[in-house]
């Protein structure tokens, strides 16, 4: 069962930049525990250097980001970056890359212990890449690679699972079984997940509320109000990014 | 092969020259191999001649009486490893932070501090009344005539880098291959990438005192180079740079000491056959797999 009357992540007054620009401010925000989230904006609109900031890569430059209810805890945070971001020269097995979702758990310069193997192996079998688990990361397809970022995420036992555009460069058929993978999870284990995907028709169907980032601040609202048909065009971007789009199209 | 026992005699003269090789051999591509995933080929370049910089550095700095002349080898050798580490580790972390600050070019800075060290290297060298006693020995990398106690420096060093990084490995994998996971993770990713580059440096300084700036620069970068195509994972990675490592030190130390070449630039040639031949035959298993894969559909 999923509750959702708890409060896993509360920003007040938080403002996120790098260095002296300030890309948004005045950003008042709850997730909760157990929600499906959509994070929507158009290109530059500072949608990553929210979750960046979230996610703690970056500190804050105002205000307060608080994870209340972990009783003094630090939560977990299984990430999924964009694929792109991991470099091919690498030489990482599938095994590897999962693996990294332990390394939180286990301290420098011990092995794994068997119950993490296991862990971390029925975490891919989880997602469906068990197999794959000897071949090497990089020559694996994108909706392949996206899985196995998945099942690394999980490996963290997640508090928050929160992705970075999972589904683009993915073909359509893919896309969906990955967001089948994901509502799944969401459904079956209850996990809270933040994702970040600019398929507006496929968020659709997926999440149960959208924060929109738009004119340097973020608002929240639920699919059915702002995901309409007739309103996606809004939440793609400025008139200017929408011509270009349709000049492109 | 009757050349190859002869080296592996306990009681061949120059035996601690064959140990010094098959060290470095062996265990100087083991960092080269981060150096490699990490994309950062040129800074294996440029870092062994900032190394000699450091060690023309120290040298200088008891020419102009900054520090008191070293009396025996075994000061000398103190001496010139703390300026080859404090350059090497200085640099590497300071190009790393410019890296991470994300502005301008890594390999013009990487190109730029390569030049620069091999000019002071020189100069520091040409103005150096000491020079010609000490610095030029080190520079040169003399594999010949290597002392016990040098092999001992060296083979006590290099198995602490690999002890490192076997132990560490999966921190160094983790703030290597995603350092955004890794902070999400609460590493502590400078540190971490702090660590390895001093490993690296560390390694470089000794192989630079014992076989000079090009035999660390080949040693360090090209048996991982051949091994990148054939490796699955990152263990294999480092086994087979290793092995590769290992043995053309074991057999250019053969070659040139049959033919009476100097051992170095001999192991480097062969190091440079070994790469053309690793390249053909990958190139031909690619024909062959799109042959098979064209003729199965």
């Amino acid at each position: 069962m999923i509750v959702t009357d708890s409060i896993l992540l509360k920003l007040e007054r938080v403002a996120v930049g790098y260095g002296r620009l300030v890309v948004l401010s005045h950003i008042d925000l709850t997730i909760d525990r157990g929600a499906f989230t959509g994070l929507i904006g158009a290109n530059g609109s500072g949608k990553s250097t929210l979750l960046r900031t979230l996610l703690g890569i970056q500190p804050p430059l105002a205000g307060r980001i608080e994870f209340p209810g972990q009783d003094g805890r630090p939560p977990v945070l299984g990430y999924v970056p964009q694929r792109e971001a991991l470099d091919s020269a690498f030489l990482v097995s599938v095994e590897d890359v999962a693996l990294m979702g332990a390394c939180g758990r286990v301290r420098p310069g011990r092995f794994f212990p068997r119950a993490e193997k296991d862990w971390v192996r029925a975490c891919l079998r989880e997602v469906d890449v068990e197999d794959l688990a000897p071949r090497r990361f990089s020559e694996l397809s994108g909706g392949q690679k996206q899985r196995v970022l998945i099942a690394r995420a999980l490996a963290t036992r997640p508090d928050l699972l929160v992705l970075d555009e999972p589904t683009t460069g993915i073909d359509t058929r893919t896309a969906r079984a990955i967001l089948d993978l994901l509502r799944r999870l969401h459904e079956e284990k209850g996990l809270t997940i933040l994702m970040v995907n600019h398929d507006l028709p496929a968020l659709r169907r997926y999440v149960k509320d959208v924060i929109w980032i738009r004119d340097g601040g973020v608002a929240r609202g639920s699919v059915t109000e702002w995901l309409r048909p007739d309103q996606m065009d809004d939440a793609l971007g400025p008139p200017l990014d929408r011509k270009e789009k349709g000049a492109r199209d | 092969m009757s050349h190859l026992l002869e080296i592996l005699d306990p009681q061949f003269l120059s035996r601690n020259s064959v140990y010094i090789s098959l060290l470095i051999g062996f265990l100087a591509p083991l960092p080269g191999v981060y150096l490699v995933m990490r994309r950062a080929v040129f800074l294996g370049v440029a870092l062994p001649q900032v190394s000699s910089c450091g060690i023309a550095f120290a040298f200088a700095l008891q020419g102009w009486g900054w520090i008191p002349h070293a009396h025996d080898s075994a000061q000398e050798r103190v001496i010139a490893l703390g300026g080859s580490i404090a350059f090497t580790v200085g640099t590497i972390l300071l190009l790393s932070l410019l890296e991470r600050r994300g502005r301008g070019m890594i390999e013009g800075r990487t190109g730029f501090v390569y030049a620069m060290a091999g000019a002071w290297s020189i100069l520091l060298l040409v103005q150096n009344p000491f020079g010609e006693h000490g610095m030029l020995e080190f520079l040169r990398g003399e594999i010949i005539a290597v002392a016990t106690v040098d092999v001992l420096w060296t083979a006590g060093a290099l198995a602490a880098v690999a002890v490192a990084l076997v132990v560490f490995q999966k921190e160094f994998l983790l703030v290597s291959y995603d350092r955004e996971m890794a902070t999400t993770l609460r590493k502590r990713v400078v540190l971490w990438d702090a660590f390895l580059f001093s490993l690296i440096a560390l390694t470089i300084s000794v192989c630079v005192m014992s076989v000079g700036p090009l035999v660390t620069f080949g040693f360090l970068l090209v048996p991982a180079l051949i091994a990148h195509p054939f490796a699955q994972n990152t263990g294999q990675f480092l086994v087979i740079s290793s092995i590769v490592g290992g043995v053309s030190a074991l057999v250019g130390f053969a070659i040139a000491y049959a033919w009476d070449l100097p051992v170095g630039p001999t192991d480097l040639a062969l190091l440079g056959v070994i790469y053309a031949v690793a390249m053909s035959v990958r190139k031909g298993l690619e024909l062959i797999r799109a042959r098979s894969g064209a003729t199965a559909s």
